[in-house]
């Protein structure tokens, strides 16, 4: 019997410090410190004007997004109410977006939204109507994952920058071409790339790379995934009460991924049970490598987890933000964070 | 006269030529999961001009395959892919990934594009900037309707090719968790991926190739055949990269004559060939998403095939 489960987030109140290491689980480097540097400590390396990485938090609340804020990021990401992959919970409707807007205006900082779904043929015209209002309001950017609707947008609204989301599926530096020339400003990578790829993509492109270095890489790749569906096509439809489309979270079907990668399957083998498993997936923080992946170019440190409480994301992005300055001041190529919560886990994404 | 395309997809030349390709008009030649699937032509470029050459031999079209998922160390392979393509004659190029369109665009543009299901076709504004890079056929991504396939094909006037038998995609990955068997296991990369393997979970089972997760049961629209001809489809595919030479042959026997059947009105559905399916479905049937339920459903007469089934062997 499958469960079919709304997204959830596991709640833990203890912070502890993850066993220190790389992403492919070495341990850690010794020239690693074990805590940030202050930046009063170090002179800085970057001049002024010269080009400092965006940190971008996600926020499904107001009070992630003003958590997100305090802690130091430059530009939050949220979904309205509708249009997004993130689930109702963690998406805002207009005057939510309206005061998020506000907010972030008054501390000079910026909104991104995410309309990473893929509206049908009919629902596309109101959606671009609705667009061109919102984006009056002082978007910074919205955050797409099909190539028809980044072209449509851009079509119908010259000046609005456009993300090509992580759900695009963009890996390669052709992929970032590709996206280039449709119209993209930003394209959003996987976390598990390497600082030596994002360097070959940015020398071959010249829209900005953000990087989700703080993200949950899944078995099966963002945006290429439709086993929830294949298994439970009736179960997405019924949660998704909306206009939008049935089936994979990709396509729109919010709820419908109920996390099917992260519950037990027996492995048959010539008819055999020989093992009990769940798919592979782990969670990627890659701050120890942050001064690798700002040396490549990266231009937007992305955190996933529009599902977060508030709580998590200021922690989070915190962390981040102190890396950043840390790595600004210093140029240290390599910065151990002294721990990082160990609750959000493949659950809380 | 013919008015179809009956195609497979064939990962390496020992089993390119072990394959009876009378029943097909055309083949897509190499592995789009993983570049260590053995012997994969997209790695192999003498097996993949020579599995060009053994295909247009036989008088049929000649696919070119390429990779799902490419990160930029298989960039330059995917490009040797390419020109060997191109010098050796090949018919069309799959294409899954936006880079390797924008490469077969600006590099080969005389090389037809055909839309693979990985590429995510969901709406006719996806399809029209596809096509505008050189496609001239799509497979829809495969979780959405005939009816939306057909919106978006005649909305676009890009035809639609349609997985008719075999594993449906479900998903692709950038990792393997078979190299974790590599251990306890006699069966190593690059054949451990080949072995029968199944996830099981309660009713269900899924299919894992290393790098990609397929339906475990066979989606199959041989009793659909009139209907789908009957919409104006003309390309279908028999899905089979991780299949027997054996599982290619005897159902693209039914398949092909069923079509033909279909295509001069008539819609009866050979008993013996239900046989033969059953023979060739280790866990069962299914009709992948395309009357708009859960994948894993079967709609039609053979219902008690939708039940997952674990003693049956093909």
């Amino acid at each position: 019997m499958i469960l079919v489960t709304e997204p959830y987030f596991r709640q833990q109140d203890n912070f502890e410090p993850l066993v220190p290491g790389d992403l492919h689980g070495n341990p850690a480097r010794a020239d690693w410190p074990t805590a940030l540097t202050p930046c009063s400590q170090v002179a800085s390396s970057i001049a002024p004007g010269e080009r400092r990485a965006t940190l971008l938090a996600p926020a499904g609340c107001l009070d992630a997004a003003a958590q997100a804020f305090a802690a130091g990021a430059d530009a939050v990401y949220v979904g309205l109410k509708g249009w997004s992959r993130g689930g109702a919970r963690h998406e805002l409707d207009r005057e939510q977006l309206r005061t998020c807007l506000a907010l972030a205006h008054k501390l000079r900082k910026k909104v991104q939204l995410a309309l990473n779904i893929i509206p049908k043929p009919g629902e596309r015209k109101r959606l671009l109507g609705e667009l061109g209002e919102l984006a009056a309001w002082g978007l910074s950017a919205v955050i797409v994952n099909d190539a028809g609707v980044l072209r449509g947008i851009r079509q119908e609204l010259a000046d609005l920058a456009i993300t090509a989301s992580v759900g695009c599926g963009a890996l390669n530096a052709q992929d970032v071409r590709f996206y280039q020339d449709l119209g993209a400003s930003a394209v959003v990578l996987p976390g598990y790339l390497e600082p030596a790829e994002v360097a070959t993509i940015k020398a071959k492109s010249t829209i900005a790379v953000e990087l989700m270095l703080h993200m949950v890489e899944e078995f099966v790749q963002l945006g290429r995934c439709w086993m929830p569906s294949y298994l439970h096509f009736a179960a997405a439809e019924r949660a998704a009460q909306t206009t939008r489309l049935g089936g994979s979270v990709k396509r729109g079907g919010v709820g419908s991924c109920f996390r099917i990668c992260q519950q037990p399957w027996a492995l048959v083998r010539d008819g055999v049970e020989v093992d009990n498993r769940v798919l592979p997936s782990r969670q990627i923080s890659r701050l120890a490598e942050l001064g690798e992946f700002l040396a490549a170019g990266v231009d937007v440190i992305k955190i996933q987890g529009r599902s977060l409480t508030a709580d998590m994301v200021g922690a989070i992005t915190g962390r981040y933000r102190s890396a950043l300055e840390a790595w600004e001041c210093g140029g240290a190529a390599a910065l151990m964070p002294a721990g990082l919560p160990p609750m959000w886990t493949v659950q809380g994404r | 006269m013919q008015t179809f395309e009956l195609n497979t997809t064939i990962s390496n030349l020992r089993s390119l030529r072990e394959t009876d390709l009378s029943a097909y008009d055309a083949v897509y030649l190499g592995n789009i999961y993983c570049r260590t699937f053995q012997e994969n032509f997209l790695e192999r470029l003498d097996d993949l001009r020579e599995g060009i050459a053994h295909v247009k031999d036989r008088g049929l079209r000649a696919y070119v395959a390429t990779y799902a998922a490419p990160r930029n160390d298989a960039l330059p392979k995917v490009q040797k892919v390419l020109e060997t393509a191109a010098r050796a004659g090949a018919d069309a190029i799959e294409v899954h990934n936006m880079g390797v369109l924008l490469m077969v665009h600006e590099q080969f543009p005389s090389l037809p594009v055909h839309v693979g299901g990985f590429a995510n076709v969901y709406t006719d504004a996806g399809a029209a900037v596809l096509k505008e890079h050189g496609a001239v056929r799509f497979t829809p991504n495969y979780e959405i309707s005939l009816d939306e396939v057909k919106a978006i094909a005649d909305s676009v006037s890009l035809p639609a090719e349609i997985l008719v038998h075999g594993k449906m995609p479900l998903g692709v990955s950038d990792s393997c968790f078979l190299l974790e068997y590599e251990s306890k296991w006699a069966e190593k990369c690059p054949t451990v991926c080949q072995e029968d393997l199944f996830l099981r979970q309660g009713d269900w089972a899924i299919r894992p190739v290393g790098k990609g997760v397929l339906s475990g049961k066979d989606v199959c629209m041989l009793e659909h055949l009139p209907a789908l001809v009957g919409a104006g489809y003309t390309m279908f595919r028999i899905e089979a990269a991780y299949e027997t030479p054996a599982y290619r042959f005897n159902l693209a026997k039914i398949y092909r004559a069923a079509i033909e059947r279909a295509t001069q009105g008539d819609d009866t559905v050979d008993e013996l060939a239900w046989h033969t399916v059953r023979q060739h479905t280790a866990v069962g049937l299914c009709n992948g998403f395309y009357f708009g339920r859960t994948g894993g459903e079967y709609v039609g007469s053979q219902g008690e095939m939708a039940e997952v089934r674990w003693t049956a062997r093909g």
